[in-house]
This record gives structure tokens, sequence and C-alpha cells, in this order.
């Protein structure tokens, strides 16, 4: 099963994508299945409103997307409850975004949320990169604290903590790599040093778009990464809760 | 016509080829690009061998000065040194322009020196071109601050913002001497760059030669798959970087 990792569904500014055209995508690109993301704003502040639509959504297409959800940690223990509401009607991902949401990653006041997210059992995704509210190092704090989370490095901390991703993946055993922005030329040569299990392929359209990073990947990934990187991987971690 | 107006000889290519491009140029064959603004590594990461790269942009234009179009590069914490070398680059070695990456290289667009070197570049007609889009020394908003304060001086944000920062850059763009290359941003920013900045002051690059990696081939594909319009794409490609040159050496 092929999973696209990240995709941003919804309208508001740069953001375009309609539930019609990221199945046309999809299509395309010959990709079964998609993580569908809130927008930046329902990241920030309007998380119910992010988190229904992306299962309003999902429920219309259930064979096709994946709804992930989002908590800003300053809400505290709202945060958590919001998170367990979303995760408890069919959300499979916690979506972080640091630089969006305005903390650091590795900041005290992220910590219930993600110790939540383990304790449900979902993986965490987190945008990671300039101008350095969420680097791959923030991440592995994380990974350490929170040895049962499961960490995703949105981005690979494109580009300029590109240097770190490699040594940081290698530092934690439950830190992934997802590709979006990290470009697949470089993502492949990532991979073959992190091994290809920590991949996870991401085309985060609608800022990029999916067909073109698709093409792109299956160009660049060595072919006996891709069944693993194009879905395998995330596929065995949004199991961990049950079945997809 | 496709100029990359972003490469390199890079430090691996050089440490392989030993100042030989041919196995470099035999990559922008292969994607059909013509000619190259190109910078150095070397330049940028070692004070000790910044000389002897700039030397070597020179040679490998000489080999082929239809196709590779250098930017030197110097140290302001050199200070007088670095005039000379600058001056040197400029006026004996003809390169087209200058190149600064604050963030590998240390220093601030504030430092004094390096305000004389930009005062320089204007005073010769040539443009500078920086590695943008990074805290804390390679903000676009900090390469504005420069456009400010030196309106003779032609500046390109070499990475048009990278990915989190295509605003800040399109914000920059607003100061008339202000250049942004797309070499960096997403799909969605490079469309919403050349839909909201001066399209006559755009550039592509690929930043090739920086290591192994080819990214001619995705940056290339992606600026042809983007909603930027057939025009606008000929103008980037070949048209503006021309002009750049010709306009900044007038």
């Amino acid at each position: 099963m092929t999973i696209d990792g990240y995709c941003t569904l919804g309208t508001d500014r740069e953001y375009d994508l309609t539930e019609a055209a990221l199945l046309e995508a999809l299509d395309a690109a010959e990709v079964g299945r998609a993580v569908i993301a809130p927008v930046d704003r329902c990241l920030a502040v309007a998380n119910r409103e992010g988190n229904d639509a992306m299962r309003q959504t999902a429920s219309r297409h259930p064979e096709r997307f994946i709804p992930s959800c989002s908590a800003n940690p300053w809400y505290g223990s709202g945060a958590v409850e919001e998170l367990r509401r979303a995760v408890g009607e069919g959300a499979r991902m916690l979506v972080l975004h640091p630089a969006v949401q305005g903390y650091l990653a590795n900041d005290e006041l992220v910590w219930p949320v993600v110790e939540a997210a383990a304790g449900e059992r979902v993986p965490v995704y987190i945008h990671t990169g300039p101008p350095g509210q969420a680097t791959p190092w923030q991440v592995v704090d994380l990974a350490e604290r929170f040895p049962q989370a499961d960490l995703i490095v949105g981005h690979c901390g494109a580009t300029d903590f590109w240097n770190d991703v490699v040594v940081a993946a290698q530092a934690a055993d439950n830190v992934y790599l997802e590709s979006s922005l990290a470009r697949p030329f470089l993502f492949a040569g990532y991979l073959k040093q992190t091994g290809a299990a920590r991949g996870i392929m991401g085309s985060y359209a609608p800022l990029n778009e999916l067909t073109f990073e698709w093409e792109q990947m299956r160009l660049a990934l060595p072919p006996e990464y891709m069944e693993a990187v194009c879905g395998g991987n995330l596929r065995r971690l949004l199991e961990k809760r049950g079945a997809l | 016509m496709i100029v990359d107006c972003h490469t390199h000889w890079g430090i691996c290519w050089e440490d392989r080829d030993a100042g030989d491009p041919s196995a470099w140029l035999a990559v922008l064959d292969h994607h059909g690009v013509d000619a190259a603004f190109v910078m150095g590594h070397y330049n940028i990461h070692r004070l000790d061998r910044c000389t002897g790269d700039n030397d070597r942009l020179a040679s490998l234009r000489d080999r082929v000065p239809e196709r590779l179009w250098p930017f030197g590069s110097v140290w302001p914490q050199q200070g007088d040194e670095a005039v000379a070398e600058a001056r040197r680059c400029l006026d004996d070695l003809g390169m087209r322009g200058l190149k600064f990456h604050p963030w590998i290289q240390g220093f601030s667009t504030a430092d004094p020196v390096f305000g004389e070197l930009c005062a320089l570049a204007g005073e010769r007609g040539r443009p500078v071109i920086f590695h943008d889009g990074t805290p804390c020394y390679s903000q676009p908003e900090q390469i504005a601050g420069l456009a400010r304060r030196f309106p003779q001086t032609t500046f390109v944000l070499g990475h048009s913002g990278l990915l989190w920062s295509w605003r800040s850059a399109l914000e920059a763009a607003r100061q008339p001497n202000i250049w942004l290359c797309l070499c960096g941003p997403h799909m969605r920013g490079v469309e919403e760059l050349c839909r909201r900045a001066d399209g006559d002051r755009i550039l592509w690059g690929s930043d090739f030669g920086f290591g192994w990696s080819d990214p001619i081939e995705y940056r290339l594909a992606l600026l042809r798959a983007a909603d930027v319009g057939a025009d606008a794409r000929e103008r980037i490609l070949g048209v503006n970087p021309a002009r750049l040159l010709e306009g900044a050496a007038r």
C-alpha cells in the first residue's frame, strides 16, 4: 500500500487543496492513501475546527484518506483533551508545528501532548526547519524523553538543519524522517545512512505538487527502498492503533 | 537559453577533478543548461583557500568563457585585505560579481568592512549574490537592509528565502535593487513569487555542485511544472540573467 505521509487539506492563504483535487492527484500519481492535515490556522488556533474537518472528510473516503489532528500545546490540559477526543473519533497522527504554534519543539510545554500521543499509540509528526523552533536534535530530545512515542521529523529539518538530520536520526530509534521539502535527490542519500526503515514519503501538497513529488521520488529512490518508504514504514506506525 | 544562476565549483569536485570542469559541464549538458553563474565552495568554506579558489574560478571561466560566469568571494573579517581581494576579483580576474554566504563565513551584514565591499561592487556595477533564508546572518530582511543602505548596488537573494522565508524574500524584493533567484522555495512559493514580484528581477538556479547530488533535474522540472506562464519562464531562465549582468555592469 502506498501512502502519502502528509497533505494539507483545505483552503487558507496559499493552501487550496480540495477533497476532489486530492483524490484526483492521488489517482494520477497511483498513490493509494494520504494522511490529511489541517491548514496552518487550524494548527495554530482553531484546532477542533480543523480536526473535525479532517475526520469528516476522511469518513467520506475511508479507503483513501487517513485523518490527522492537531492540538496546540499552549492550550495545556485542553490540548490533551482535544487530542484524545480527535483520536477517539479516528485521527491517526498528531501534527505539531512549533513555528506556527509558537514554542520550541523540545519545550516542556510539549511534553503532555507527546506523552498522550504515545499513550494513544499515534505517531507525532513535527514540522521542522528554519527558523529553528523545530530542529532534528530537538526531536531527538523528545524521542529520548518519550521512548514509547514515534516521532516523525517532518521535512528533515530542510533546509538549513540538513547537516543534522542523519546523525540525529541515528541517535534515536524512534525517530523517522519525512521527505517533503528535503527533496528526493537528497532524501535517498539520507536513507542510505539511516536505513530505509526510517524513511517516510510525504508530498506536503499543495505547497508541493503531489504528482510531481511522487514522480521525482520514484526516480530517486533505490527500488529496494520503495515499498518501505512509500507506505510500509508509515503504515507500521499508523497501525499500532489498529488496522487501517 | 537556460542559465543556471546558482551553481558551485564544489569542494568534492575540486578534490576529485582538480580544476577540470569537463565532468561538471557534462551534467549541465545533460539537462540542457547553456551557461551558469559559478561560485566557489572552498572560498566560502575556508579562509586559507579563498584566494586560491578565486583564481580557480577565473581559470575555469577561461576554459569555457561562453558558459561559466564566475563570482568570487572574500572574508570581511580580513579588513583591508578583503577589500583588496575583492578589487582583484572584479578588476583583475574579471569576475561577474561577488558571492557571500554570511552564515557559513560567519560575519554580519552590518560589518563595516562588508559595507565597503557592497559599495565597491556598486561602484564597479557588479551584483552581489547571497545565500539567504537562514538566521541569524542571512535573512532576506538583512539583505534588504543592505539594499536600502547601498542603493547603487544590485543584490541577489540566491535562494529567495529558501523554504520558510519566501514571504520575507517577497518583502525584500520591494527594494528595486533586489533580485530573486528561484533556488529553494517549494512549488507554491515559486508560483507566488512569480505572481507577486517583479518578473524582470527573477532568476532561476539549482545549487548544483555543492555536493555530488544532482539538483538540476528536480529544480528545472519544478519550474517547468509550476504555474508561472511560458513567457515568465523564458525570461527567468534566459533573458533576466543576461539583463542582470548587463544592467549591473552599466
